[in-house]
């Protein structure tokens, strides 16, 4: 290594300056490749892609990301993955980490991720997301739970208060729900997909008790789903139009325009309701935690090393150090600086009195109290998205009405899921 | 006769290798995987015969796709020709020259763009709350109109957005068509009385029949390729009414289950199932041209 770069130094005089400069922060060189990163929009990656350069300084190399929105991202990263293996990076989600471990897509990432970087840090939630089989594979960029966000204003018009019960939200959407005056009591996701309609959907199935498999038995089609779609199906009718085949853009960007009372969304929503840039409301939220009996739907995305594309310890290393450089406390505050609340995973950086000051108590306090009813409320399997999504487009049909029977489309899931499980064996 | 010239072969071999290299690597691979069962999530796989094949037959899905991708060819083509013939024929009998050909390079422009943006522009002009495109609708139904989450008008939204692009189109170039035409035999019609309609459609169009079937074929293969549009238009949904046979293959192998092996079984059928659709069209045609 010494010799090679004795013999670099002596090729170029100006890279021998900035081998010097670089040497000072770190004597090795770890990366000797751009990296390539496969990942999807996150205004905390934009913003990361300023600091190349320290990237550059650090490791010796550069990096790359690509960008596909989440549906493209997963089936782009699932075809890659099984074939070339391009990417040296992959972005990965709790909907698919045991997918990529169980196909050994994905390297354990903690052998990679240096000490310093202090990977207890994270929010102990997203650790337990990231954990698949015992081992951690992919370190934060965001995640969290759900919140109740509602418009202040328009409760306090109605005079109603903040509901702390489904009950009491069932009454309450319909008491605000007002389209002729353009102000829709919930908006909800109806567009297919386990990350879309069903991860909505799935706090009622599992808030009424329902459970997906016992053992190696699919145990979800009884009571709790068929109440849990009523109910879905119920609160349809006062979600706007758009909704029915939208997912979060559609009833968040409903809810940020103004037009809609209250909603459960996953926690980004309460950072971007306070952003001018994109929220028409900013001032008129207010934050709760879910209604009781749903649960929070416990999520989180982040980077995880590729397995084919780095093919010895080396390349490991380098994408490792990436990936610790990325999630760092230096960036995470970078992120927080530029008010992305989204994009913040730290404990540290999330209790810090600089995140209290920009976000405020509130919604400290609702992020508190939610954590207390966070789980994950999906089936921690290989086959989740299988199942997902195949749930989710039956519940798309019973949506926009070219199904009706409910019972019987979770009967048609029920065969669907023994398939799988058999198919397995 | 005798070849004088060695020239046809050193011109045609290499470029026949190549396209025959092009055809068949990917067409006998996806034959070769449609007899397993392979899954992206599993390296192994073992040769399993027909019983992908015999799977589908047993798929719901499946069945409705294929119902889907045939309505979606019979109303595509049709409307892209029921637009096309009458604004050709408009445009070549009301206005001059001048207008004619700003109108012309006008209806060029959505052809020019590129499926997914014109999906995309659509999809927000189709949206029932901010849409121009359905601003109308709302205005006369006093409610807000969901075209695309609607069962019964969700293909009708994408396939308009099909005949936008190709309609068109298509329109400009019978117009070019009609200004290449005689004017003679037209001449001879309008003398013996006949109204404009007639001399259109029992003079101008039938010697243009060559030309309009071809177009006609043109406008069936592409509208086989129609997966962008609607992918990104309502990826199939609501619930399952607008998927067509490559969404589904697409949804079977890479979206959902990653069945790669009964993706490429639905891939081969559809291969057969045009190849053999097409030929029986061609020659059928060929014979009534002939006529």
């Amino acid at each position: 290594m010494r010799l090679r770069a004795a013999l670099a130094a002596a090729a170029g005089g100006a890279l021998v300056l900035a081998a010097g400069l670089a040497g000072t922060a770190n004597a090795e060189t770890v990366c000797s490749h751009d990296l390539r990163v496969l990942a999807q929009p996150r205004d905390g990656l934009t913003l990361l892609e300023k600091y190349k350069d320290e990237f550059k300084g650090l490791s010796g190399a550069s990096f790359n990301i690509d960008y596909l929105n989440e549906n493209d991202r997963r089936a782009k990263s699932r075809a890659d993955a099984s074939t070339v293996g391009k990417y040296n990076v992959y972005y990965i989600d709790e909907a698919n980490v045991a997918l990529f471990a169980k196909s050994n897509w994905v390297t354990p990432l903690l052998d990679y991720y240096p000490k310093d970087y202090d990977f207890a840090d994270f929010d102990p939630g997203r650790q337990k997301v990231a954990t698949f089989e015992d081992k951690v594979y992919f370190a934060p960029l965001t995640g969290g739970g759900d919140l109740l966000v509602y418009r202040k204003d328009l409760l306090e018009k109605a005079g109603v208060k903040v509901p702390t019960t489904l009950d009491e939200m069932i009454v309450a959407v319909q008491k605000l729900h007002d389209p002729d005056h353009g102000v829709y009591g919930i908006a909800l996701r109806g567009q297919r997909g386990s990350g879309a309609n069903v991860w909505r959907w799935m706090p009622y199935f599992r808030g009424f008790g329902g459970k997906w498999f016992d053992g190696d038995k699919p145990a979800f089609d009884g009571e709790p789903a068929v109440k849990a779609t009523q109910t879905y199906l119920d609160l349809f009718k006062y979600s706007p139009p758009g909704t029915k085949t939208g997912s979060w853009d559609e009833s968040t960007g409903a809810f940020l325009s103004g037009q809609v009372a209250l909603l459960v969304e996953s926690t980004p929503l309460s950072g971007e309701a306070i952003d001018p840039k994109v929220s028409k409301v900013v001032g008129k939220v207010g934050y709760s935690r879910p209604p009781s009996p749903l649960t929070g739907g416990g999520y989180a995305h982040g980077l995880a090393i590729g397995a084919k594309a780095n093919k010895d310890d080396a390349a490991k290393k380098c994408a490792g150090l990436f990936i610790a450089w990325a999630t760092s406390k230096e960036n995470e505050k970078r992120r927080l600086d530029d008010g992305q609340f989204g994009e913040l995973n730290r404990t540290s950086i999330m209790t810090s009195d600089e995140f209290n000051q920009k976000f405020g108590a509130d919604l400290g306090q609702a992020l508190a109290d939610t954590a207390k009813v966070t789980a994950v409320n999906f089936w921690q399997d290989p086959e989740w998205p299988n199942l997902g999504d195949h749930w989710g487009i039956e519940l798309e049909e019973l949506i926009t009405g070219t199904r009706t029977d409910i019972k019987g489309s979770l009967d048609e899931l029920n065969t669907y899921a023994k398939g799988l499980v058999a198919n397995r064996k | 006769m005798k070849i004088r010239t060695s020239l046809p072969i050193v011109f045609t071999v290499p470029t026949m290798v190549v396209l025959a290299i092009l055809a068949f690597v990917p067409t006998i691979d996806a034959i070769n995987i449609a007899l397993q069962n392979r899954e992206l999530s599993n390296p192994d796989s073992v040769y399993v015969g027909f019983a992908n094949f015999r799977a589908l037959v047993d798929d719901p899905r499946f069945l409705n796709s294929v119902w889907v991708s045939i309505e979606w060819e019979i109303l595509t083509v049709v409307a892209t020709m029921a637009v096309a013939v009458p604004l050709a024929v408009l445009l070549f009998e009301a206005t001059s020259p001048t207008v004619r050909n700003a109108l012309c390079v006008l209806f060029i422009v959505p052809a020019l763009l590129p499926r997914v943006s014109a999906a995309f522009v659509w999809r927000f002009a189709f949206h029932p709350l901010f849409g121009l495109a359905v601003y109308p609708l709302r205005l006369i139904t006093g409610h807000p109109v969901d075209l695309l989450a609607d069962p019964h008008t969700a293909m009708l939204a994408v396939a308009i957005v099909d005949v936008w692009q190709w309609g068109l189109l298509f329109s400009v170039v019978i117009v070019k068509l009609l200004e290449t035409l005689p004017p003679q035999p037209l001449e001879a019609a309008r003398l013996d009385h006949a109204r404009t309609w007639e001399v259109y459609a029992y003079v101008a169009l039938p010697m243009l029949r060559g030309a309009l079937i071809s177009l006609v074929f043109v406008k069936m293969i592409e509208s086989l390729r129609a997966f962008d549009l609607i992918y990104v238009m309502t990826r199939g949904g609501p619930g399952i009414t607008t998927e067509t046979l490559d969404m589904y293959a697409f949804s079977q192998g890479f979206i959902e289950s990653g069945r790669i092996s009964y993706a490429s079984s639905m891939a081969v059928l559809m291969m057969i199932a045009t190849t053999v659709a097409f030929t029986v069209l061609w020659r059928r045609v060929r014979r009534w041209q002939e006529v």
